[in-house]
């Protein structure tokens, strides 16, 4: 299976970039950008689009819910988990049938790792012929 | 962003169970119990003891008028009985004396049948007799043998021959007996006196007579002469003839004299009075032991102690009662007032906590994420290296900050947790370690307002097992108020030391200082001195902050000097 593809959303570079560096070394291939408006540039651009996107939820500009509505309308199969600094269940039930799951910061590496595993094979499993292109 | 926490965290140490201080011990509520019992015992006391007082002087007053009007009535009846007695046996012998002649009295016969009469009529009548001119008793009818007796040499002999009645005051005469004499001068048809018709009555009888006339107005009834010369035998004074009645002066002529003198048997005042009887020379007393003596008089007195003891008994029993009920409740209503006042604070304050929770936690979660980060991609890179110098040095270093980091996320856990009470939960703690995490919150304001901060940490001080966020919570709001109360550029001592079987920390600022009175009330809920601007005190902190260290097991004392600073003291059990 090819390794994991993740666009991490995030404003605060360092934990982005340092967050995706540490994937990288885990067999995956993470990216980060540090605006929601780079974020949807890159999925509209990029030869294949990630597979799962770390979101963050509050961002200047375009926040976390605006980039959700964008990236589930150009590709619904793109898997999203929600970042965020704190627990606002009312946000995070109100756009939970949208995300695969959300994450409370700092966030716990396994943990995460595990989700992106899930994301990243309920993605594939329901592309069709996904299997068929990389064979 | 520290600034914030520091509220945060103060608005969260809100205990409901520490607020709840017993309001007895105040002592304002002393004060007001003891005004209260002063103020009501006056009040109900005083006009007890004035009717008391006032109810025992009129019953005096009305024993006095009571005693001196019957005393005055029994002189009256008393007086007007001897003066009928004594008149009655003057008229039978001015009968006599008009009726017969010299010849017919000097007759022992007729003599003896007149006696005979008179002693029907008065049986105290002990003889009648005729004594001549010369005092020599011619005729003699009665009991003793007295005929030819000389009574020229008698004091009553001389008066009797100048009047034409005469009464004498009572003498032993030969029969040795006190008695008195009445006499009454015999004339002849052409108005010589030819002898005395004398009657003798024993002193014994006139006592009889007074004694029926006595009553309960007076203690001692007898009849006295105008020198004092008892004439009746007396209770008090002695007997007829031999006794002496101490007569300071004569009363005055007419009705019944009334007089206090001092008593002769008893101390104390007695109650006397005097009258005439006239035509004889004798003055009738009558003697009262006092008005406010007696079975009567006593019982009253102890009736009356007795009621007015009782009563200031009850009347105190009821005051300090009705005083303990109206400061309870004045207590409670306080304490009503004091939860409500909390409760309220507390509603507001949760109200608060839900925005400034979200808002903390987002912003501390954000920078404890990338630390976290790097710190683990440190680990990742350090474990994919090959050995170097310090490997084992900076794993370990890299271990220190993630457990920062997992204690920083316990925290905002807590701040997103609503200030849920918090149990005690014992893990060893290093209080030197402690206080310099405490000391990081608020380093920032420490630096800016170029405050001096002294550490005099003891080093290889034993670790302690008690709750590391209470404890937090404790030297923050301590040192916090420190920095509060000193000046810019002022100075701060952290001190911790061993002291017996307890782990000592000394927080001492040099700020203004605690006045007495506040001092008293420091660590009571709501008393605070920071009412204005942006450090407006809740007035919970120090009550809290003692009732952290009261639950660990500790104590806190605070010392103080008006402008030199202050010193708070904790002390925390070492296991």
């Amino acid at each position: 299976m090819q390794n994991p593809r993740v666009l991490i959303v995030d404003d605060e570079k360092e934990f982005a970039s340092t967050l995706a560096e540490r994937l990288n070394m885990r067999n995956m291939e993470a990216v980060a950008v540090y605006c929601a408006e780079d974020a949807l540039a890159l999925i509209h651009t990029a030869d294949h689009v990630p597979d799962v996107v770390l979101l963050d939820l509050k961002m200047p500009n375009i926040d976390g819910l605006q980039a959700l509505e964008a990236i589930k309308q150009y590709d619904s199969s793109i898997e999203v988990i929600m970042l965020t600094g704190h627990g606002d269940r009312k946000i995070i039930e109100g756009i939970s049938s949208l995300i695969l799951d959300y994450i409370i910061k700092p966030v716990d590496l396994p943990e995460l790792i595990k989700k992106i595993g899930a994301a990243t094979q309920k993605r594939r499993a329901a592309l069709p012929g996904a299997e068929g292109g990389t064979a | 962003m520290f600034e914030k926490l520091r509220s945060l965290m103060k608005i969260l140490a809100i205990d409901r169970d520490q607020i709840e201080k017993p309001l007895t011990t105040y002592p304002r509520y002393k004060g007001f119990r003891r005004t209260l019992l002063l103020v009501m015992s006056v009040i109900t006391l005083t006009p007890l003891i004035v009717t008391a007082t006032l109810s025992f002087y009129q019953y005096r007053n009305l024993l006095k008028d009571e005693a001196e009007h019957y005393l005055r009535w029994n002189a009256q009846s008393t007086q007007k009985t001897v003066t009928y007695f004594i008149n009655d046996i003057v008229t039978v012998l001015q009968y006599y004396a008009g009726e017969y002649t010299c010849e017919q009295l000097a007759d022992p016969l007729t003599l003896g049948t007149l006696f005979v009469r008179l002693k029907r009529k008065h049986p105290g009548l002990v003889d009648l007799s005729l004594v001549d001119q010369s005092g020599i008793q011619t005729t003699y009818a009665g009991p003793y043998n007295l005929i030819g007796r000389d009574y020229s040499r008698s004091d009553w002999f001389p008066k009797a021959v100048s009047h034409e009645t005469f009464i004498s005051t009572a003498f032993l005469g030969y029969r040795d007996i006190p008695h008195f004499v009445v006499t009454v001068s015999k004339r002849t048809a052409n108005q010589a006196v030819c002898g005395l018709l004398k009657a003798s009555i024993d002193s014994e009888t006139l006592d009889k007579f007074i004694a029926t006339t006595k009553t309960e107005a007076s203690d001692d009834i007898f009849l006295i002469d105008y020198g004092g010369n008892l004439q009746t035998s007396s209770r008090f004074y002695g007997n007829a003839v031999s006794g002496l009645f101490p007569l300071a002066r004569l009363p005055n002529r007419g009705d019944v004299t009334l007089e206090y003198a001092r008593s002769k048997s008893e101390s104390g005042q007695e109650f006397r009075a005097y009258a005439y009887i006239d035509n004889t020379p004798w003055i009738l007393v009558l003697v009262k032991k006092g008005y406010a003596y007696g079975e009567g008089w006593n019982q009253f007195k102890n009736q009356m102690h007795a009621i007015v003891i009782i009563s200031i008994i009850l009347v105190l029993v009821v005051v300090v009662r009705v005083a303990n009920i109206l400061v309870d409740r004045v207590r409670h209503s306080d304490a009503a007032r004091e939860a409500i006042i909390a409760e309220a604070e507390h509603n507001s304050k949760l109200a608060s906590i839900g925005r400034l929770a979200a808002g903390v936690a987002h912003e501390i979660n954000n920078p404890l994420a990338i630390i976290d980060q790097k710190a683990g991609l440190m680990k990742d890179l350090m474990d994919i290296s090959d050995d170097f110098q310090y490997k084992a040095k900076f794993a370990e270093l890299i271990g220190g900050v993630q457990n920062a980091v997992s204690r920083c996320k316990v925290i905002t856990h807590r701040l997103l947790g609503f200030a849920r009470r918090m149990d005690v939960t014992p893990e060893p703690v290093m209080v030197n370690e402690l206080i310099r995490e405490v000391l990081a919150f608020l380093e920032k304001e420490i630096l800016y307002r170029n405050i001096r901060l002294e550490l005099e940490l003891r080093d290889n001080l034993p670790t302690i097992r008690s709750d590391r966020g209470q404890l937090q919570q404790i030297f923050l709001n301590i040192i916090n108020n420190a920095i509060d109360a000193v000046e810019d550029e002022g100075y701060v001592r952290i001190a911790t030391t061993r002291q017996d079987a307890f782990l000592r920390v000394d927080i001492t600022d040099n700020g203004p200082g605690i006045p007495q009175e506040t001092m008293k009330h420091i660590f009571e809920p709501f008393f605070t001195t920071k009412t204005k601007g942006e450090h407006k005190g809740t007035g919970l902190g120090l009550s809290i902050t003692y009732g952290l260290v009261t639950k660990l097991g500790g104590t806190i004392k605070v010392d103080s000097v008006v402008g030199e600073g202050t010193t708070f003291t904790v002390l925390l059990p070492l296991d």
